[in-house]
């Protein structure tokens, strides 16, 4: 093995990734190869950093300043209430209120016979009638 | 208190809630920012930003993915949009010192070994050649590199947090590895620490 295909594999064999003849023919060739052996080590201590950086502590006052960066800010608190509860009553506001409006308009369409010009829209509208309301709702 | 208990709670404004999510998952998103930006404050402000994130958009988490992929996905997204908005500062400082006879700073790994022969090397200055390498890699080797090796994700999380396939990933981390290695080898080579 030339010191060089080494170089290539030597942070797999650090991993435990290599298979085991390929592992020997590395560590036949780190027994007899100075440079590749000081390599291997430079590699592993660097590695091993990563080891020493895992988990920093976590800092004792990370809550209180996040608590006060939401309370300073109120939008925060005002979105996630529109969200969850205003901006549903909202539109099934005006979802009932459409369909409030279509059926009277559906109903004084068909009985008052003005002009029966749009025949195909009435028909439209009269189907309305025939669903129940809560269909509507129960789709949202 | 499982995960969707914990998301409800919040969605509800439930302050109890929130504060277990910041309490279980606050060493991990601080860690996730650190390894990206490297600067402890920094990280900080960025897993901070993770939480108000959540606790503003926890409507509309609908619990197909698991709780903790989604602040990775948040926490990785935010800290690399931290060093893209870094470093055009940094180019537009640099060409303002480059007009103005500034020292014009220079993050590659530099060769400063042969006034100092013989030493010792550091964990420090160790832990800044690793720093410097891994910035180095294209960004997606990176993240998916350090969720690996300082998260200990599997490759299947990975894979959802990056929303790539998991050979993806695979080949990723292994591009990476290579990577580290040739620019490690160049630094040990040019005894650069
Ligand atoms: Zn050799």
């Amino acid at each position: 093995m030339k010191c060089k295909t080494l170089h290539k594999d030597l942070i797999f064999y650090l991993d435990n990734e290599l298979p085991i003849e390929k592992r020997k023919e590395i560590e036949r060739h780190l027994e007899m190869c100075a440079d590749c052996r000081n390599f291997y080590s430079f590699l592993q201590a660097e590695m091993q950093i990563i080891g020493k950086e895992k988990n920093p502590e976590p800092s004792p006052f990370f809550f209180t300043r996040l608590s006060a960066r939401i309370d300073e800010r109120p939008d925060f608190r005002q979105q996630s209430l529109w969200n969850r509860v205003a901006q549903p009553a909202f539109f099934s506001l005006i979802l009932i209120a459409g369909i409030y409006g279509g059926l009277r308009f559906g109903s004084h369409a068909s009985s008052g016979a003005i002009h029966q010009t749009s025949s195909s829209s009435v028909q439209l509208l009269n189907d309305f009638e025939s669903e129940p309301i809560e269909s509507f709702l129960l789709d949202q | 208190m499982d995960e969707s208990e914990l998301i409800k709670g919040i969605q509800q404004g439930d302050h109890r809630s929130f504060q277990t999510l910041v309490d279980t998952y606050q060493r991990k998103v601080v860690n996730t920012c650190l390894v990206i930006v490297h600067n402890t404050a920094d990280a900080e402000d960025l897993a901070q930003d993770v939480f108000l994130e959540i606790f503003r958009t926890a409507g509309n988490f609908r619990g197909e993915a698991r709780l903790s992929t989604w602040l990775y996905r948040i926490a990785t997204n935010r800290s690399l949009n931290h060093i893209r908005n870094k470093k055009r500062k940094g180019f537009f400082q640099s060409l303002e010192e480059t007009f103005t006879g500034g020292k014009n700073r220079n993050s590659e790994i530099s060769e400063n070994g042969d006034d100092q022969p013989d030493h010792r090397i550091t964990d420090r200055q160790r832990s800044d050649l690793l720093h410097r390498a891994i910035d180095h890699l294209p960004e997606k080797q990176r993240v998916a590199f350090t969720l690996n090796k300082y998260e200990e994700l599997p490759y299947q999380q990975i894979a959802e947090i990056m929303e790539i396939s998991l050979a993806s990933v695979e080949s990723l981390i292994h591009r990476a590895k290579k990577n580290l290695q040739e620019q490690l080898y160049e630094c040990y080579r040019k005894k650069c620490v």
